[in-house]
C-alpha cells in the first residue's frame, strides 16, 4: 500500500502543473484556496458546534444554522480538498514521509471528517429539542477538538 | 527597539519553547480561519450568494460576535508570534503589507458591522453595499496571502 502510494505521487509530482507549483512563485496562491476554504470551513464547522454547546446567540437553533449554512460548509471543503491536493502533489513524497503530515491526514481528519458528518446529520433532530441534550454538546465539543488537533498537527508539519 | 522586545523574559520562553510556540501557532491559525470564515458568510449573503433564508441581520447578528472574538484572539496570538522574532519582522515589508491589509480589511469589517441593520431594510441591496461586501471579502483573502508571503518571500516564521 505504501509502496503503491509513493508510486503515485511520484507519477503527481512528474504532472507539469504539480512542476508549476513547485517550481515557480505560484505556491502561497495554492495556500490562499487552502486557507481560504479552511476560513468558511472550519467557521461553519464552528459556528454550528458553537450553537450546540448553547454559547451565544440563540436567534437560530442549531438545525437551522446547520440548515442555513450547509451549501457553503461543503463547497468551502471542496476548496480544501482541492487547494490540500495541490499543495501536496507538488513535492508529495516529502509529505508522505512526514509523521505529522500522517497523522493528520491519515488518522485526524478522516476522524474529523467523520464526526463532523456525524454531527451535521444528528443537529437536524438535537437542534430541535427546546434543551440540547448533554450528548449532543459533546458531540459538538469533541469536534471542535478534532479539528484543533487537525491543525496543530499541520502546524507541526515543519518541525518532522 | 523590536529587537529588545526579543530580549524579554516571557518572549524567550516562548521562542524556544517548541510546544508553547506551536500552541500559540495553533490558537493563531484555528482563530484566523474561525473569524475570517464569519466575514465571509456575512459577505456572501450580502452579496446575495449565501444563506439567502436569512435575512441579512438574522445571520449578522449571530456570527458578528464571533467575529470579533475570533479576531480578538487572533490579533492577541498574532502579536505574541511576532514578538519571539520581532527584530525581523518589524522592518519586514510582505510584514508590513499584512498589517496594512488587516487595518483595511478591518475598517470594512467594521463599515458592514454598523451597515448591516440599515441594509436588512432594504427590499434590495444596493450596488454600493454590494461593492463593499466584496471588497471586505477580498481584503480578508488579502491579509491571508500576505500572511503565507511572508513565509514564502521572506522566509519568517
Amino acid at each position: 500500500m505504501h509502496d503503491f502510494l509513493v508510486a503515485i505521487t511520484k507519477w503527481i509530482g512528474q504532472t507539469s502543473w504539480a512542476t508549476v507549483i513547485r517550481t515557480t512563485r505560484i505556491y502561497p496562491y495554492i495556500q490562499l484556496i487552502h486557507f481560504s476554504g479552511l476560513s468558511l470551513w472550519l467557521g461553519t464547522n464552528v459556528l454550528v458546534d458553537l450553537r450546540i454547546l448553547g454559547v451565544g446567540s440563540k436567534r437560530q437553533t442549531a438545525a437551522e444554522l446547520s440548515e442555513a449554512l450547509f451549501i457553503w460548509n461543503w463547497i468551502a471543503f471542496c476548496f480544501v480538498v482541492l487547494g490540500g491536493f495541490l499543495l501536496f502533489s507538488g513535492i508529495g513524497t516529502t509529505y508522505l514521509e512526514n509523521a505529522a503530515f500522517e497523522v493528520k491526514l491519515g488518522f485526524f481528519v478522516p476522524l474529523a471528517l467523520s464526526w463532523h458528518i456525524l454531527v451535521q446529520r444528528k443537529v437536524r433532530n438535537w437542534g430541535r429539542q427546546a434543551d440540547t441534550p448533554p450528548v449532543a454538546k459533546l458531540s459538538a465539543l469533541i469536534e471542535v477538538l478534532l479539528w484543533v488537533c487537525v491543525v496543530a498537527a499541520a502546524v507541526e508539519i515543519p518541525n518532522y | 527597539m523590536w529587537e529588545s522586545l526579543e530580549q524579554v523574559g516571557w518572549v524567550k520562553v516562548l521562542g524556544t519553547t517548541g510546544w508553547l510556540y506551536s500552541s500559540v501557532s495553533v490558537v493563531h491559525y484555528f482563530t484566523l480561519f474561525f473569524f475570517i470564515g464569519t466575514i465571509i458568510l456575512v459577505d456572501l449573503r450580502i452579496l446575495g450568494l449565501a444563506g439567502r433564508g436569512q435575512t441579512i441581520s438574522l445571520l449578522a447578528d449571530q456570527l458578528l460576535p464571533w467575529t470579533w472574538i475570533g479576531f480578538t484572539l487572533a490579533m492577541i496570538s498574532g502579536f505574541l508570534l511576532f514578538t519571539t522574532d520581532a527584530g525581523d519582522y518589524a522592518p519586514d515589508h510582505v510584514f508590513q503589507a499584512k498589517m496594512l491589509v488587516i487595518l483595511l480589511a478591518f475598517v470594512f469589517t467594521v463599515i458592514v458591522h454598523r451597515g448591516q441593520r440599515r441594509w436588512n431594510q432594504l427590499s434590495a441591496i444596493p450596488l454600493g453595499v454590494k461593492v463593499v461586501a466584496a471588497l471586505s471579502l477580498l481584503l480578508w483573502l488579502g491579509a491571508i496571502l500576505a500572511g503565507v508571503d511572508i513565509a514564502a518571500l521572506s522566509g519568517l516564521g
